[in-house]
C-alpha cells in the first residue's frame, strides 16, 4: 500500500515536472505546422487578429481571411492572438524579446521608430531582393514610401501599409461663428482665429502632450525653410536642437499658444483622448491627426451630432503666405522575422496581396488610411473613399512643404522625454534653451 | 463598562443557551466550552515539529514531492534574481553583452534623475507610513467599537482596495483633470481657484499622486479590526475595574497590542511603495520633469531603451532598499514577537 502510494506520488510529481517543462517550450513564433500535410505553407501573423476597437487590426484580419481563400492549398496565414499587436510602449519590447529568443512571427507590423530599434537585432527580413525581382510591384509604390522603413545600408525592412498626409481637422461651424469661412493659411491668421475663439469661450486647438502636440511641433518646424531638413536629418545629428533656429521658433510659438489659453488645459496627459474629447464635444475648434481619426473618432457615437458634416480637413498654415505644409507618413509597415525560403515565398505573396489595388482600396474604406501604392483614378473614384482623407492627400501634392512627423527620424526616447519635459517647459519651469538641450539629451540617453 | 469593553460584545443570552445546548455534556455533566479546552490541550505537541526526522522509508517520496515546488521556486524566483543581480554588472540590451563592473552603478549615482526617483519613492513611502497607516489604524479602532453602520462603513472603506491600480489611476486622472475634473469643479463651486493642473504642475504633481493612495486605508482597517477582535475582553474589564479611563485603555492596552499588526501594515505598504509603478505610469508617466518618477519607473524607462543591465542595476538597488526596510521595520516593531 505504502509502496503503491510512493509510486503514485513519484508519477504525479514527474508528470507535473514534464507538464511544466512542456508548457515553457512554445512561443508566438513557434509553428509546428509550417507546412501542412498537403504542402500548404503556413505562416504566422501577429497583427492579423480580430479587433472590435482597432480598425487596422480588424482590416488585417479580414484581409488575411481573403488571402487564405485565394491561396488555399499554397499558403495560409495563421493568426496569433497578440496583446501587443496595436501601437504602444510595450510593443517594441515584446518583439525584441521574441527576436532574442529567435522566435519572431513570420509576419507582423512595426512603425519606423520600432524598425530602427529592431534592425539592431539582425532578425528582420530585408525585402530588397523581393522588390528587385518584381519591378512592376516596386514601381507601384509612391515616391518616398520606403523612406522611413529603410536601413542605413539600403535595406528595406518593411513594406508600407499606408501613405498619409496628416492635417488639422476643424469645426467649420465654430470657425464661421468666429468670422472665418475657411481654415487660416498662415500661423498669424491662426492665432487671430484662436484669440477670437477664446473670446467666445472656445478652445482653439485640442492637444494631448504627445502625438498631437508633436504633430503641431512638426508643422511649426516643417513649414519653415530648412524645417524638413531638421525633421529628416538634423534631429539625429544635432547635439542640441536649440542650435536650429526653426526649432526654437516653433517651440516657443507652440508654448505661447498654451500660455495664451488657446489650447485645452488638460493637454499634457499623453493620451490622445485628451485632444479628441474637446473636439468631439465641440468645445475645441481644431485638432491635428491623421485620416484614421474619421473612423476611430469622428464617426463614432462619442462625436456630437452633425460634427462629421461640419468638419473640414486642412493642411498646416504657413509662416508666410503660400507657405502651407503637411506631415507625410507611411505609418506601420509589414515586416517578417522568418528566414525559411518557403515561408518567405508566402510572406512575399501576402505583402503583394496586401498592396494590390483591391486591398489598398478596401483598407482605405475600412480604416481611412490612404494607399501606399498608386491606384487608378477611376478605381479610386468608384471605391467612394473618405473625402476628408482623399481631399488632403490630393491637396498635399501642391503644398510648398512636406515633412515627416518628429517621431519618424527622432531618437527612440523622444516620446518619453517629451511627455516628461513639455509640461514643465510650458508651465515656466525651464527656458527654451534648457528645454531643447535636455530634450535632445534625454531623447538619446539611456534612462530617459 | 468603558467604551472599549465593547470590542467584543458578549453574546446574547439566547445565543449562549443555543451554543450550550449544541455542545454535548462533558464528564461530570459539565458543559463543554466549545472544544476550546481540548484544543488548548492539544495545541502544543510535546516536541516541536520542526527538526523532526523524516522516516527513512519516506525520504524518497518526500524529496520527489518537493521537487516540483523547488523547481518552480528556482525557475521563477532564484534564477531571475540571480540574473538580475549578475547582469547589473553588465551592459546588456538583449543581444550585446559585456561585463562593465560597477559602471552601471557609477552612471546611476551620477544621474540626478535617479536621485529624483529615489526621493519621490521615499516620499510616497513616507506618505503611506505617516498618513495612510495612522489613518487606517485610527479608523480601524473606531470601527472596532462597532458604531451604528460599521459594517457598511467597513465595506465602503475596503472597496478602493479591491479596485485594480490601473482602474484607480484612470479614475483619479479624471478626478484631477484641470478642464473637467471633479476636484477643480468642487473648488470652483467653493469660490476657490479651480484651474490648477494638479498632475502636470511640478509644484503639486507629487502630492496629487500621493493623494490617490494615502486614503486607500481598507486593508489597514481590516487588519486592525481583526487584531482588536482577538484581544481578550477580560483585559479591558480588569483595566476598567482598576479605574483605567477609556484613553488609558486605548493607549496602554489596545495600541501596544496592535504593535505587530501596525508593523506588518507598514512593512507591506513600504514594500508596495518602493516598487510603485502602475499608478505613476498611468497618471503622469513620471513627469512633469520627473517630479513623480519612482525607482521602478526609472528602471522601466531604462528597460524600454534597451539598457537591460542598467535597469537591473536599478532593480538591485530597489531590492537592497527593500531588504533594509524589512529588517528595520521588523526590528522596530519586533514583528512576530508576542505582544504581551
Amino acid at each position: 500500500m505504502v509502496k503503491a502510494r510512493r509510486t503514485t506520488v513519484a508519477t504525479v510529481s514527474a508528470a507535473a515536472i514534464l507538464a511544466a517543462v512542456a508548457g515553457c517550450s512554445s512561443g508566438p513564433g513557434t509553428s509546428d505546422s509550417d507546412t501542412s500535410g498537403s504542402g500548404e505553407v503556413v505562416v504566422t501573423c501577429a497583427t492579423c487578429q480580430e479587433s472590435p476597437t482597432d480598425p487596422f487590426l480588424q482590416y488585417n484580419y479580414e484581409a488575411a481571411q481573403r488571402f487564405n481563400e485565394e491561396f488555399a492549398g499554397d499558403y495560409r496565414i495563421e493568426t496569433i492572438e497578440n496583446p501587443n499587436a496595436g501601437s504602444g510602449d510595450d510593443r517594441l519590447q515584446y518583439y525584441q524579446r521574441l527576436a532574442l529568443a529567435d522566435d519572431l512571427p513570420d509576419l507582423f507590423q512595426l512603425n519606423s521608430g520600432e524598425i530602427k530599434a529592431m534592425q539592431e537585432t539582425g532578425k528582420l527580413h530585408d525585402f530588397t531582393s523581393s522588390l528587385d525581382a518584381d519591378g512592376d510591384w516596386a514601381a507601384s509604390f509612391h515616391d518616398q514610401a520606403f523612406d522611413a522603413l529603410t536601413g542605413s545600408e539600403g535595406q528595406i525592412w518593411a513594406i508600407p501599409q499606408q501613405r498619409d498626409a496628416i492635417g488639422i481637422y476643424y469645426n467649420s461651424a465654430l470657425l464661421e461663428a468666429a468670422g472665418y469661412d475657411q481654415f487660416p493659411e498662415t500661423w498669424d491668421d491662426f492665432e487671430d482665429l484662436a484669440a477670437e475663439l477664446k473670446q467666445q469661450g472656445k478652445i482653439a486647438l485640442a492637444l494631448d502632450g504627445d502625438w498631437a502636440t508633436k504633430l503641431m511641433w512638426a508643422n511649426l518646424i516643417g513649414t519653415q525653410p530648412g524645417g524638413a531638413e531638421f525633421l529628416g536629418e538634423k534631429i539625429v545629428e544635432l547635439d542640441d536642437w536649440g542650435d536650429d533656429p526653426t526649432v526654437v521658433q516653433a517651440t516657443e510659438r507652440l508654448r505661447d499658444w498654451h500660455t495664451e489659453g488657446y489650447v485645452n488645459s488638460d493637454a499634457f496627459s499623453g493620451d490622445f483622448q485628451s485632444a479628441a474629447a474637446p473636439y468631439l464635444t465641440e468645445e475645441a475648434a481644431t485638432v491635428p491627426n491623421g485620416p484614421w481619426f474619421v473612423n476611430t473618432n469622428l464617426k463614432t457615437t462619442g462625436a456630437a451630432e452633425g460634427l462629421y458634416e461640419n468638419t473640414g480637413y486642412a493642411p498646416a498654415p504657413g509662416w508666410t503666405d503660400d507657405g502651407q505644409g503637411s506631415v507625410i507618413v507611411s505609418g506601420a509597415g509589414w515586416v517578417s522575422g522568418t528566414t525559411d525560403e518557403r515561408e518567405l515565398e508566402a510572406v512575399d505573396a501576402f505583402v503583394k496581396f496586401m498592396t494590390s489595388e483591391d486591398e489598398v482600396l478596401a483598407q482605405a474604406q475600412e480604416t481611412g488610411a490612404n494607399p501606399p501604392v498608386q491606384v487608378d483614378a477611376t478605381a479610386t473614384a468608384a471605391a467612394d473613399l473618405e473625402p476628408l482623407a482623399t481631399g488632403l492627400i490630393e491637396q498635399a501634392v501642391d503644398l510648398k512643404y512636406s515633412y515627416p512627423h518628429a517621431r519618424v527620424h527622432g531618437p527612440a526616447g523622444l516620446d518619453t522625454s517629451w511627455k516628461n519635459l513639455w509640461p514643465a517647459y510650458v508651465k515656466g519651469d525651464m527656458d527654451t534653451d534648457e528645454f531643447l538641450q535636455r530634450l535632445t539629451e534625454d531623447s538619446a540617453s539611456s534612462a530617459q | 463598562m468603558s467604551a472599549f469593553t465593547k470590542h467584543r460584545p458578549p453574546r446574547s443570552a439566547s445565543r449562549k443557551r443555543r451554543a450550550a445546548a449544541a455542545e454535548p455534556a462533558g464528564p461530570g455533566g459539565q458543559v463543554r466550552d466549545g472544544g476550546r479546552a481540548r484544543r488548548r490541550n492539544h495545541r502544543r505537541p510535546a516536541k516541536p515539529v520542526a527538526g523532526t526526522r523524516i522516516p527513512r522509508g519516506m525520504r524518497g517520496p518526500v524529496a520527489v514531492s518537493l521537487l516540483p515546488g523547488l523547481l518552480l521556486f528556482g525557475t521563477f524566483f532564484l534564477v531571475p534574481v540571480f540574473v538580475l543581480v549578475a547582469t547589473a554588472f553588465a551592459r546588456w540590451g538583449g543581444l550585446d553583452f559585456a561585463w562593465v563592473g560597477l559602471d552601471n552603478y557609477r552612471q546611476m549615482f551620477d544621474d540626478p534623475v535617479f536621485f529624483k526617483a529615489m526621493v519621490n519613492t521615499l516620499f510616497y513611502a513616507a506618505a503611506s507610513v505617516f498618513i495612510q497607516v495612522p489613518l487606517g489604524v485610527g479608523v480601524g479602532m473606531v470601527l472596532a467599537l462597532r458604531p451604528r453602520g460599521w459594517k457598511a462603513l467597513r465595506t465602503i472603506i475596503f472597496i478602493p482596495f479591491v479596485i485594480s491600480g490601473a482602474a484607480y489611476a484612470l479614475i483619479f486622472s479624471m478626478f484631477y483633470n484641470p478642464r473637467a475634473g471633479l476636484l477643480n469643479n468642487a473648488l470652483g463651486a467653493l469660490g476657490l481657484p479651480g484651474d490648477r493642473d494638479w498632475l502636470f504642475d511640478t509644484a503639486t504633481a507629487r502630492w496629487a499622486v500621493a493623494g490617490t493612495f494615502v486614503f486607500v486605508i481598507g486593508f489597514v482597517v481590516v487588519l486592525v479590526m481583526a487584531e482588536i477582535a482577538s484581544i481578550p475582553t477580560e483585559m479591558y474589564e480588569a483595566a476598567s475595574v482598576d479605574g483605567a479611563s477609556t484613553w488609558q485603555q486605548l493607549t496602554r492596552i489596545t495600541l501596544p497590542l496592535l504593535r505587530n499588526v501596525i508593523g506588518t501594515a507598514i512593512l507591506i505598504r513600504l514594500l508596495v511603495d518602493i516598487g510603485m509603478f502602475d499608478l505613476v505610469y498611468i497618471l503622469t508617466a513620471g513627469g512633469p520633469d520627473d517630479a513623480t518618477a519612482t525607482l521602478a519607473l526609472y528602471a522601466y524607462r531604462a528597460y524600454l531603451n534597451g539598457e537591460w543591465g542598467y535597469a537591473n542595476a536599478v532593480g538591485s538597488v530597489i531590492i537592497v532598499i527593500g531588504l533594509v526596510l524589512i529588517v528595520t521595520v521588523r526590528r522596530t516593531f519586533r514583528i512576530g514577537e508576542r505582544a504581551l
